[in-house]
Order: structure tokens, then sequence, then C-alpha cells
């Protein structure tokens, strides 16, 4: 399997270099994108202490969490899992399905868009600035915080999966794609600011808090083993239902025709 | 190598009224029809066996073909591949075989052919040394060596193509399913293909399924066709057996001239050539009233042309 992705991560290097000019742009798009993303929740601190209990640190290290998702979102889940849908309209997933890998595996991991390691690199940086600033951690809230948070990244990943295996029904699914992404925007915000209802949406129904909030509560030790648990079973529920709709999908794929 | 069993394939096919207004009903109800692309069709191949899989658009040889690779799941019957069921997918199996289409590329567009050479050695777990031997032979046999580090976007049509070959054949299968692998491709290329695929399948005594519209790939490159049309085998058997079966008779072509001719109903065709088409019961006959009259006319007897065969086999089986 290592093998097999750094071949295709090889390749997908190697097509992004190809355009050198292109690499400048994209790097400055990257940046400009995180800023644009943090300056309205700087601009509220401005007026602020605090939002819905959330010092500044502790909701920069949210937004950088959403930050860290956003550059997953758009360079690992857009470019593979947004494509599966062309592939499927022109025929071309028969050329992947013929390799002998986990073809979900394949699809989802195929290309990545160096773009996004601006994004990714950018909310690192900030993630450990916050991180700093907010103070000293245990072991076990930071470890847990990694679990969760690998753990919100695989719900979110399931639930990308789920939406796409239904263009193998439907063909045409841009638009739940950019309702997902547009749902996932939320994930910025901590969730202590939204209602009990939408806070069980984006848990339960787009998992986004599972990736932000959720592992930024667990840094500032505000967590249960319920809440771990929870957390866990929702993420193993939607790579388990994708992974069983990824399997119906292919029994009953019916290609393009040629 | 390849046993097919009553193996069926049904799609299901939304239809709607033509129109806004049928566009608007199939917004909340859409009406769908069954489609039987295959139908039960039966047939088997030896390993090693080069054979044409033939028919009119639409006729079922594709999504045949999709089945006997596993993209497909039969709706009816079965198949079997070098000895795996193809739909369970199993590595071994994808190992085994492999799947070339002309109007579909797995080549990388904006990188040299090497590069996607490279992925599928890690996506097959080729060993380096058998990826080595394998591409030097491929290089040389499809010659490939002055593109083979150029961006596949700068390729022609001909050199695009003997790449996707090389890159479907990496592996070294032992079952080929082409489907038209000559579309679009110049004369000259075109026969090096024919060639290199013969030539593959006596090196690595590999099984070949062919689908083609271009009969000369097939008077070429099979011995055997299988014929499908609507879903249904209409023919299995040898190319001579088909221009029996399906072709208008045998052309007799004699250069020279004598009322014989003329009486038989020979018609001019250039200079001193003459034409003749009869059923094939009649050749031996017909080939002896000339011979008695003109014994040292130079006489030729053609088979009917592949086109004007299939033409008629299709054509006589719609009616």
């Amino acid at each position: 399997m290592i093998r097999i992705l750094s071949a295709l991560i090889r390749a997908s290097l190697m097509v992004s270099f190809q355009y050198r000019s292109d690499l400048f742009f994209e790097a400055a798009t990257g940046i400009l994108r995180c800023f644009s993303a943090i300056a309205p929740l700087w601009l509220a601190f401005q007026h602020t202490t605090a939002i819905a209990g959330w010092t500044p640190p502790q909701a920069m290290l949210v937004m950088s969490l959403f930050l860290l998702f956003h550059a997953l979102q758009g360079g690992l889940f857009e470019p593979n899992l947004g494509e599966v849908v062309q592939l499927i309209r022109q025929g071309n997933l028969d050329l992947w399905l013929i390799k002998p890998a986990d073809a979900q595996l394949l699809v989802s991991l195929r290309r990545i868009d160096p773009s996004y390691l601006w994004d990714f690199g950018v909310s690192i940086l900030m993630a450990g600035v916050c991180i700093a600033q907010i103070g000293p951690i245990s072991a076990l809230d930071a470890a847990l915080a990694a679990l969760l948070a690998v753990n919100g990244v695989l719900a979110m990943y399931g639930l990308w999966m789920l939406a796409i295996c239904t263009s193998f029904y439907f063909v045409r699914v841009d638009n739940l794609r950019y309702l997902l992404t547009t749902a996932a925007d939320a994930g910025r915000w901590p969730a202590s600011v939204f209602s009990t209802g939408i806070r069980w949406a984006l848990t339960a129904g787009v998992p986004i808090l599972l990736v932000t909030s959720t592992p930024a509560e667990a840094l500032r030790g505000q967590w249960t083993w319920t809440t771990v648990a929870g957390s866990l079973g929702i993420g193993l529920a939607f790579v388990g239902l994708a992974r069983v709709a990824w399997m119906r999908s292919l029994a009953s794929y019916t290609s393009a025709s040629s | 190598m390849i046993e097919v069993e009553q193996l069926t394939k049904v799609y299901r096919v939304p239809i709607r009224e033509p129109g806004i207004v049928g566009s608007v009903t199939s917004l909340w109800r859409r009406e769908y029809k069954e489609v039987r692309a295959v139908d039960a069709i039966d047939f088997s191949v030896a390993a090693g066996e080069r054979v044409g899989f033939l028919g009119p658009n639409g006729a079922g040889k594709t999504t045949t073909l999709k089945m006997l690779t596993g993209l497909l799941h039969p709706s009816a019957g079965s198949c079997r591949v070098a000895g795996w069921k193809p739909q369970d997918r199993q590595r071994d199996f994808l190992r085994t075989i492999t799947l070339v289409m002309g109007q579909k590329q797995q080549l990388i567009w904006d990188l040299p052919a090497i590069e996607t050479f490279a992925l599928n050695k890690a996506l097959f777990d080729i060993p380096s040394k058998q990826y080595a031997e394998t591409l030097s032979e491929l290089t040389k046999l499809l010659s490939l060596q002055e593109f083979l580090h150029q961006p596949v976007r700068n390729l022609s049509l001909g050199q695009r193509m003997r790449c996707e070959l090389a890159a479907a054949l990496l592996h070294r299968p032992k079952v080929l399913f082409l489907d038209e692998p000559t579309i679009g491709m110049d004369v000259e290329v075109q026969a090096i293909v024919r060639q290199f695929i013969i030539e593959y399948n006596q090196r690595y005594e590999a099984t070949i399924m062919l689908t083609s519209h271009d009969m000369a790939d097939v008077a070429r490159m099979v011995r055997r066709v299988i014929l499908i049309d609507r879903g249904v085998v209409r023919y299995d058997g040898s190319l001579e057996g088909l221009s029996r079966e399906f072709g208008s008779g045998r052309t007799l072509v004699v250069r020279g001239n004598g009322p014989v001719l003329d009486r038989l109903g020979f018609s001019l065709m250039e200079d001193d050539k003459r034409r003749l088409t009869i059923s094939p019961d009649r050749v031996n006959e017909v080939l002896g009233d000339i011979l008695r009259e003109l014994p040292q006319v130079e006489l030729t007897v053609v088979d009917p042309p592949l086109d004007d065969v299939l033409r008629r086999a299709f054509g006589e089986k719609r009616e």
C-alpha cells in the first residue's frame, strides 16, 4: 500500500511541477486563502475577549483545525472524490477498476493537489502558535485530540464517499458536493456558538465539528469518555457505511457506453 | 481459459417524453425500460487462442468484455476467466488480464509515458528485473524509444496508442481484451500494432479477445470469430466458415478472353480481367468448364470481402 501511495503521490507532484509558473500563483492563493479565513475571527476579537466561552487562542485553534481540514478537502477529497463523478460519466473509472489494488483506495488517493500544501503548512503553524498560547497540555489530552482529529477527518471522508457513491446511480451529483463543502464551512466556529440542534447536525450529520471543535475541546481538557466513545462511534459508522456503499455501488456499476 | 454460460446483462434505462414537458415530468415521475444488452450467451475460448468478437454498434460486445474483466456484474449466467469469477475482482485475476480500450487512455496526459509505466509497476507490483526486461522488450517491439520520455500530450495518436499498449502489457497478462485497439490509427501504425499483438500472443501464449469494426484487423489477427447481434451470439466459428455461411459466394477472376466466359456470364473488370461471383458449390463445375476451353488461363478464386460477409450476416439475421 505504501509503495502504491508513494507512486501516486510522485506522479501527482510531477504533474504539478510540469507547470512551474502555476506553483507561484498557487502559493500566493493558498496563503491569501488562509488569511481571508482568519480575518472575520480576528475582527470579532477586536471587539470582544471571548466567543461563547472560547478565548482568542482557543477559537483560533478551532480555525486552524478548520483550515487544516480545508486543506485536506481541497488537496485530497476534491481532486479525487470530486473527480469520480467525471470518471463515471466518461467511463474512465474502468481503467482504475482493473488495477490490482483496492479500488476505493485508488479513487480516494490517486491525486493530490499540492497547491493546498501551503494551506496545510500555514494551518499547522497557526495551530502550533495557538497551542503554545493556550498553555500546558497533558499528554493524554494531546493524544486524544490527535486521535479525535484523525477520527473526524475519517468521518468527513466517509460522508464524502457516501455522497460520491450516489453518482453511480444519479451520475450528476455536483450540487451535493457543493452542499457538503458549504455545510463544512460551519466548522470554522466553535461548537458552542450553535444551538443544540445545529450542533447535533454538525456532529452526526455533516460531522465537521468532529474535525474542529471536538479535538480543540480535548486539548482544553474538556472531554469525557462518553464524548470520546461517541465521536469514535460516529467516525467508525461513517467509514463503515462508506465502505458498504462503495462495494454496493461497484456491484451496480454500469460503466459508460463506448 | 474463458468460459461463458448463459451470460446476461440487463440495463435499466430511464425513458422520458421528448421536449421540455417530458423533461419537467421526469423530475418527479421517471419511467424505466429494461434493455437486454447481452442475452444468455455461451462460448468458450481456449488458452492461446485469438478470437474476434464482432457485431454492429450496440450489439453487446463491449458489455461482454466488461463482464469478462469484472467491471460489470452479470444480471444472470456466469463467466470464468483463467479460473476466476471476474466480478470478484481478485488481485491475482486483475494481474492476469488486461483491457485496452481504443477510445480511452490510462496514460497520464501531462507526463511522459515512462511515468505511467512506473506507476503501473507499483500498482501491479512488478519486480524491478521483470519490469526492466519487459519494458526493453516492449520498447523494441513497439518502437517506443524515441518518444518514451516526451509528455503524452505531445505525442501523435499512433504513438500514444503504442504507449497505451505497452502500459497495458507491462505486467505480462495472459488474457488480453482489446476493444477497438486500432481505432483512428493510420495504416502504418495499424500494421505495427497488429504485428505486435500477434507476436505477443505467440511469445506468451496469451489468449486474445478482440473487438473491431476494422475488418483488416480481424482478417489479420484472428482465425476464429464470434458474431454477436442484439445481445445474442449469431455465429461462432472459423473465418472461412463465416464466409461460407454468410458470403454471397466466391468470386472467380480470370485474365483472358473466350466465348466460355461470356456464356458463363463473366463481366469485364479492367484491362483483360473478367469477374464472376457464384455460390461456393458451383465453383468446381465452373472451373472445369473454363479450364476445358482455356487450359492456359490465369485464374484466381477470391473469398468475398469480410465487410460484405458481415453486412450480409447482420442484415440477414435482422430480417
